[in-house]
């Protein structure tokens, strides 16, 4: 077949794709390991063979791995307030996004008219503007209107935030949904709201779907906004592993850090087992159109 | 049921414009088409009757209520559209009652209207399948039945037949035609198909360019085209349309004389059917030498060049001839259409 | 849809945009042309036994009024922009009118954080942007000759990089390279330089930032070519192959065309998103040797006496305009191919 490749390029091939997996991989795979040693072993000055082993977790433990790490992180540290924060957070951004979202995507997409195109290139500038210095336009008038430092706050603004991206991505969903739909729709007697509701959205919860994810991973992801509109008492899981850095390493309590950084990984990775396929064609989305 | 009536009404997308000053009244339970080539404006027009697209300027009334303004679900019209506008998440079944549903008919009626509109359109066993899992012809059928099921003032369909294939079009075309005549629901109906237009049609209204060119019924808009372009887009094939001038009453062109023509002296453009002409073996009114031959099956077509046009007529279907040889062919003075030559509008003879 | 109804659907989501991204960039703007008020200093006489003294200390009262009066600080009109902090006017002239050529004033501006910092963000944009373009190129072609089994854990191992906090990530790799860590150790041993470290380096602190961009940033290119690959036109690949062109010359002449339009795609956001680099210098603690334009605003925000809301705000409006600058190309084409659509 004119298709089999000659044994060269496909030892290449498969070398080359071997190191790349070996570099997405082994990172967590290490951390994740060492992260059930003590500090001795994961930063072993000695032989890596001791993060592997664990030999100083035996001396110091008696097994071969300890989860002193998580303990001190999730109980000594008080890790789960942060983490329902994320949860509420991560789920009320995520829920107000799609909402809003899917109303003004929707509009985007049905309208032709010219003011409609100029929201969607204001939208892809504000897409472009790095978070922080939105930020540094929150604080003041947060403090002056009393409103800096809660969950709430927080909330409306990552939506804000999350907007030109989720605007984009749904009204690229929307255009993919024939406009014959919406007619036939009120024609047989809907209002706009109607037909939106009953005969599009049944239609569109793939792309609903979709977009949430990355809702979802922006709320989740975010730093910026997060360590700096929340006071200690609500800190989300980020902010909280950037605040551990700052207090736990100096008392040689950085294994803490580690088994929280373990803990803020493993929902991405479950989302990524069960969402593989929207996450890809979502991030095609804008570029195969585009 | 009502009368539809148009007045002035007008389509503009910037400077460009889609339909020029439309005005026509429609009878109630009369079959309307709109008849034009694509990009015409045909869809425009009805989507403005539908309230799907605001008209620019003029006014549309329904029944006796002007609907300028008006949502397209309080004009109450029903429409088909090219590529159905079926709902995937619903079965055939509740895609027929949504507009019941919608509009807040009594529950306990829908179940006997939602089957006898499918029963009218034989949809019969169809009904719990969703649209996927349907043929062409089969949402087509669901999309006519969802239009029918409720009493609407009028039906709009644009195009709907274009997505079949040839066969299923001709019976389709029949179920309208028969459905119409059971509801006799005033009906708009746009294609660009002169057949469709010719064998539905109670009038016919032919458009370009945004603008109507003629409206009248399908045997008037045969027999006496108003322009050239209504001669050139009805019949198959197209009418000849030959330049020359008139000169004391005879037309002359290259290859082509015609006598006996009460028409002012100038030039014009002459016009005929092929099949309202005859090849004849001495003493026609045209003379070139053969350009092609097509065996239609029925007839044999034969055209020659003349005076930079080409012009067919149709032969008995035993009818030979070599590409080349001289031909003869007879116009009679009863079939000829004398046309302006630069408005292209007819000349009354 | 009528303007009505647009609106009405639109209005939460414009509402939401309007108040917290383009107000915030006035209230930038605005923030931008103050600094903190001077401290009022008062006089205070206290006698003790041992005669009396006169302190001078900050009226703490009168500062707080005056902040509440206030609170956006004192007008200072451009110097925030102009400081040593920012765009360091004087300084740069004096580094260009007296200098021993290129190399003192490169190394004379890089000392000014500004200048630091705008030289690391460009050198993150334009470095990790194409070579992760190109890793995720790569990546894409090796994925589409294995077996269709393989792909889907391919695709979910090249899809970890990429959905990692960047924070968390840049941790996770920061503890890797930690001289006490399996890569910093590695490397110590290699170079056989046993003081080599990210903090004692600043070559190689950009080079694992670099490296660390590259990583994250490559399985969105990889995700983007995958998906252009399997629509290559193969009508084209195989009468390219018929008209005897080699494997290469497939990729140069078919594939690569095919795929430049997503290029275009992946090389703007990924701009978009690198010239906003910020988490992996935190995540890092990288602030030594590399800084970004939004670690400085961030640095202003949460520096230990009060914030510099003047400071940030001038950084910010400078940030911003760089992001328009990135820009620029892509608004221009979308504009003329509208006003292109509309005549
Ligand atoms: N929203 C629109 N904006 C600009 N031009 C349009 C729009 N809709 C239709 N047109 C133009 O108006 C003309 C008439 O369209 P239409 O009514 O769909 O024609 P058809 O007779 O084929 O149904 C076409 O040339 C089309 O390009
Ligand atoms: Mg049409």
């Amino acid at each position: 077949m004119a298709n089999t490749r000659p044994l060269a390029l496909r030892g290449l091939t498969t070398g080359f794709l071997a190191i790349w997996l070996i570099a997405a991989l082994f990172p967590f795979a290490w951390t994740v390991w060492g992260s059930f040693k003590v500090e001795a072993d994961f930063f072993s000055r000695e032989s890596w063979w001791f993060a592997i082993e664990g030999t100083r977790t035996q001396a110091q433990t008696g097994g071969s791995f300890t989860l002193a790490g998580y303990e001190g992180a999730w109980i000594k540290n008080e890790f789960w307030k942060p983490v329902i924060n994320t949860l509420i957070v991560t789920i009320c951004v995520t829920c107000i996004s799609l909402f809003v979202g899917t109303l003004g995507g929707y509009a985007l997409a049905r309208s032709g008219q010219r003011y409609a195109f100029w929201i969607l290139i204001a939208a892809l500038v504000f897409r472009a503007m790095p978070h922080i210095t939105l930020v540094s336009g929150y604080l003041l008038p947060f403090f002056q209107l009393n409103i800096w430092g809660v969950l709430p706050t927080t909330i409306v603004v990552l939506v804000a935030i999350n907007q030109p991206f989720t605007l984009w991505m749904l009204h690229s969903f929307f255009l993919s949904i024939p406009k014959d739909l919406d007619e036939s729709a009120l024609v047989d007697g809907c209002t706009r709201f109607q037909a939106f509701r009953m005969v599009i959205m049944p239609v569109m919860w793939p792309g609903v779907v979709t977009t949430g994810l990355f809702s979802f991973l922006l709320a989740y992801n975010d730093f910026a906004v997060t360590s700096m509109l929340l006071s200690q008492d609500n800190q989300t899981m980020i902010p909280k592993i950037a605040s551990f850095l700052g207090s736990i390493q100096n008392e040689g309590n950085v294994m803490y850090a580690v088994a929280a950084v373990v803990s803020a990984t493993v929902p991405l990775f479950v989302l990524v087992l069960f969402f593989q396929r929207q996450i890809v064609s979502g991030l095609t989305a804008g570029a195969v159109k585009g | 049921m009502a009368q539809i009536r148009l007045v002035n009404v007008c389509k503009r997308w910037g400077s460009y414009v889609g339909v020029d000053n439309f005005s026509l009244e429609i009878a109630d339970a009369e079959f309307l088409v709109l008849l034009g080539p694509s990009g015409c404006g045909k869809t425009t027009t009805m989507r403005m009757i539908a309230g799907l697209e605001e008209s620019t300027s003029g006014e549309i009334w329904i029944g006796d209520r002007m609907v300028n303004g008006m949502e397209p679900k309080d004009r109450d019209i029903s429409m088909v559209f090219q590529s159905y506008g079926l709902y995937p998440n619903l079965t055939v079944y509740e895609n027929i009652r949504f507009p019941l549903r919608v509009r807040n008919v009594p529950k306990a009626e829908h179940d006997a209207r939602v089957m006898r509109a499918a029963e009218m359109v034989e949809l019969g066993p169809l009904l719990d399948r969703r649209p996927a899992a349907l043929s062409g012809g089969q949402r087509q059928r669901v999309a006519l039945a969802r239009a029918i099921v409720r009493e609407p003032n009028a039906f709009l369909m644009d195009e709907p037949l274009s997505n079949l294939d040839a066969k299923l079009r001709v019976s389709t075309r029949a179920q309208i035609k028969n459905l119409h005549h059971t509801l006799k629901t005033t009906t708009i109906y746009v294609t660009h198909d002169q057949i469709e237009a010719m064998t539905l049609a109670d009038r016919v209204v032919v458009m370009n360019k945004g603008q109507v060119q003629q409206v009248g019924t399908p045997t008037e808009i045969y027999d006496r085209p108003a322009n050239t372009f209504v001669a050139s887009f009805i019949g198959s094939p197209a009418m000849n349309l030959i330049p020359g001038h008139i000169a004391g009453g005879v037309f002359g062109a290259d290859g082509m004389q015609v006598a006996n023509l009460a028409a002012a002296n100038g030039p014009v453009t002459l016009g005929f059917r092929a099949e309202d002409a005859q090849v004849v073996s001495d003493g026609g009114n045209i003379q070139a030498p053969v350009y092609a031959m097509e065996l239609l099956g029925d007839a044999t077509l034969v055209s020659v060049r003349i005076a930079g046009a080409l012009v067919a007529v149709r032969a008995p279907k035993d009818f030979r001839i070599d590409i080349g040889a001289p031909l003869q062919i007879s116009v009679p003075l009863s079939v000829v259409h004398l046309f302006d030559a630069s408005t292209g509008a007819r000349i009354a003879l | 849809m009528p303007h009505r109804a647009f609106f009405a659907f639109i209005f939460p989501s414009l509402l939401a945009m309007v108040l917290f991204i383009t107000l915030p960039i006035f209230s930038v703007l605005v923030q931008s042309f103050y600094v903190e008020h001077d401290a009022i200093l008062t006089t205070v006489e206290s006698c003790g036994p041992f005669g009396c003294d006169s302190e001078t200390k900050v009226d703490t009262e009168a500062m707080a009024k005056l902040r509440a009066d206030a609170p956006l600080g004192k007008f200072a009109g451009f110097s925030n922009y102009l400081n040593r902090n920012h765009l360091a006017v004087a300084e740069v002239g004096a580094i260009f009118s007296d200098n021993n050529g290129i190399g003192d004033i490169g190394a004379r501006l890089m000392n000014l954080p500004f200048y630091r910092a705008l030289a690391f963000t460009l050198a993150y944009c334009f470095f990790v942007t194409p070579l992760a373009m190109a890793l995720g190129f790569a990546v894409a072609l090796a994925v589409n000759t294995i077996p269709k089994l393989l792909r889907g854990p391919t695709i979910f191992v090249s899809l970890l990089p990429m959905i990692i906090t960047p924070l968390v990530g840049s941790l996770i790799l920061s503890w890797m390279f930690n001289p006490a860590g399996i890569l910093g150790a590695g490397l110590q041993h290699l170079t056989g330089d046993p003081t080599l470290s990210l903090r004692a380096s600043p070559a190689l602190t950009w080079a694992v930032l670099l490296l660390y961009g590259v990583w994250t940033n490559g399985p969105f290119s990889f995700v983007v070519f995958y998906a252009g690959l399997q629509s290559v036109p193969q009508d084209t690949l195989e009468s390219a192959k018929m008209d005897g062109a080699t494997r290469w010359q497939s990729v140069r002449f078919v594939i690569i065309p095919h795929l430049m339009p997503l290029a275009t795609f992946v090389a703007l956001v990924q701009l978009m998103d690198n010239f906003r680099v910020f988490e992996p210098i935190v995540g890092f603690s990288a602030e030594a040797n590399a800084t970004s334009l939004s670690w400085l605003v961030y640095n202003d925000l949460v520096s230990q006496d009060s914030a510099q809301f003047g400071s940030a705000g001038a950084t910010s409006v400078i940030t911003i305009i760089g992001v328009l600058i990135l820009l620029a190309p892509v608004l221009l084409r979308t504009w003329r191919d509208f006003n292109r659509k509309v005549v």
